[in-house]
């Protein structure tokens, strides 16, 4: 798809690692100019908590003072652990709610803003399938998640007559470190083996990149009629029930 | 170009939103086979694009299904792309619909996905190619006038997500494209038994549920995408394309 986000200007949260890192890459490869955000990020990187609101304001007033306007924010910062709900203190639960929800609220609302008087733009916000059911072990990300897909509905309506779509993005498992570092957590609290429960559900793990493509065709104006959509990409995951 | 070398068979692709899906893949490099039940409308489509062909097509025939793809097969030496397109709509409150319409529109936007990606099952998975349904926003809810219509494009979605699952080992994608309004000859004629039945104005929905009608180019789009490599991890899915209609539960 060369060219097709040509000089657009994307701010990317969680660029350092994982889908935030595959994703600024392909941006990156496909023409945009790329704000690579994160709370501990690379080289050229520029460092936000995105649970600080004045960190987020500052991130987008920048970029748009830097680059002259705002075009894509993609929100792919995120965190997990693993407890059972029953398990989980309020402050975990706290912790993985301020990131993974406050923080997509934080750049959703700061962005929207910003692309609003700017004459439009679109927001692509990573939820996961784990917002369409339960969430075993992991009830805090599912539940924020799930939070993620309700407010870019919501924001995807309040926004279209300015011009700004806003859809989300919902993997399934991913092989990323977020997923990796977490299995031997998984198979001790679920009683099960990774491997063949990913082989059961979604036939392999997808890769970091195969999320890419959705995001830049989100990003384009090839998807100028797409808003308000949770689009999933899970290699068949949730399509059947058994 | 994105579907560079890419085979790609579509039905109902002499008019609406097929023509626009046909036009785009063969922009974006794809050769394509045109089929339609109106052999006019097939080839006055295929004669303006480059290395198209045209196949008369009756999707509700299980016989004319299996004959398209083999002659699709045929002229390109394999099929990378089925796009199910062909549909038609009915507007009528279901007491004013008759049995016969109810079963025709069945036969045609179900029996014909069903056919169509039965007889299209072998030729795909020799190229581990991908199967595009196209739904409906229709298929998500209930809409007066559009029972059938919904009920059809419901079963769109179950067939695609039961397929997806079936044909993953054998590499074949099968995702369902759910479009709201878009401006189509079908909306067109949708507008005035609207009207009369619910005595809204039209244009006034559509402003209010989605913006404005989409563009057939707008699908073609999704579709395009939906097709690629790019799309290498989405199966089982159902893509809605509707400006934010169906974000609104009121």
């Amino acid at each position: 798809m060369s060219g097709i986000i040509d000089g657009k200007v994307a701010i990317i949260t969680g660029a350092a690692k994982g889908l935030g890192a595959a994703i600024a890459a392909r941006f990156t490869a496909e023409g945009a100019t790329v704000v690579h955000a994160d709370i501990a990020p690379g080289d050229g990187g520029v460092a936000c908590d995105v649970t600080d609101e004045a960190q987020v304001q500052k991130l987008v007033a920048d970029t748009v003072s830097e680059h002259g306007k705002l075009d894509v924010l993609v929100s792919s910062a995120g965190i997990a652990s693993v407890n059972p709900l029953v398990q989980m203190s309020l402050e975990e639960w706290r912790r993985v709610l301020s990131v993974d929800l406050d923080g997509v609220f934080l750049c959703t609302k700061h962005a929207g803003a910003a692309m609003a008087a700017g004459g439009g733009g679109s927001i692509i916000n990573i939820a996961s399938i784990k917002a369409f059911g339960g969430s075993p072990a992991t009830g805090h990300y599912g539940a924020a998640k799930a939070g993620v897909v309700s407010l870019s509905k919501t924001a995807a309506m309040e926004l279209r007559s300015f011009g700004v779509r806003v859809n989300a993005i919902c993997p399934g498992w991913v092989d990323t470190d977020m997923v990796n570092d977490r299995k031997a957590e998984f198979e001790s609290v679920l009683g099960i083996s990774f491997d063949d429960y990913i082989a059961h559900v979604q036939g392999r793990l997808g890769e970091a990149n195969e999320i890419a493509g959705l995001a830049v065709f989100l990003a384009s104006e090839r998807s100028s009629f797409a808003s308000g959509s949770a689009y999933v990409v899970d290699g068949g995951a949730t399509a059947s029930l058994v | 170009m994105e579907l560079e070398g890419k085979r790609a068979l579509i039905t109902g692709a002499g008019r609406g939103l097929g023509l626009a899906i046909a036009e785009l893949f063969a922009q974006r490099g794809a050769r394509v086979a045109i089929a339609d039940i109106d052999a006019g409308t097939a080839q006055a489509a295929a004669d303006r694009l480059d290395g198209a062909i045209a196949i008369t097509c009756d999707v509700t025939k299980p016989a004319e299904v299996q004959a398209m793809v083999e002659q699709a097969v045929a002229a390109f030496g394999g099929l990378d792309v089925l796009v199910n397109n062909a549909g038609i709509e009915i507007g009528k409150p279901l007491p004013a619909t008759s049995d016969e319409e109810f079963a025709q529109l069945m036969a045609i936007n179900v029996n014909g996905v069903f056919f169509g990606m039965k007889y299209a099952i072998p030729a795909l998975a020799a190229t581990q190619g991908t199967i595009i349904n196209m739904s409906s926003v229709a298929g998500l809810d209930g809409v007066p006038l559009l029972g059938a219509y919904c009920a059809s494009k419901a079963a769109v979605i179950r067939l695609s997500q039961t397929a997806s699952r079936e044909l993953r080992d054998a590499g074949i994608r099968v995702n369902a494209l759910c479009p709201a309004f878009i401006d189509t000859k079908m909306v067109d004629r949708l507008v005035e038994p609207f009207e009369a039945a619910t005595g809204a104005n039209f244009d006034d929905l559509v402003a209010q549920a989605q913006g404005r009608l989409g563009t057939p180019e707008e699908v073609a789009e999704m579709a395009a995408f939906l097709a690629s490599d790019d799309a290498g991890w989405i199966t089982g899915s159902t893509y809605v394309l509707d400006n934010a209609l169906t974000a609104s539960v009121l």
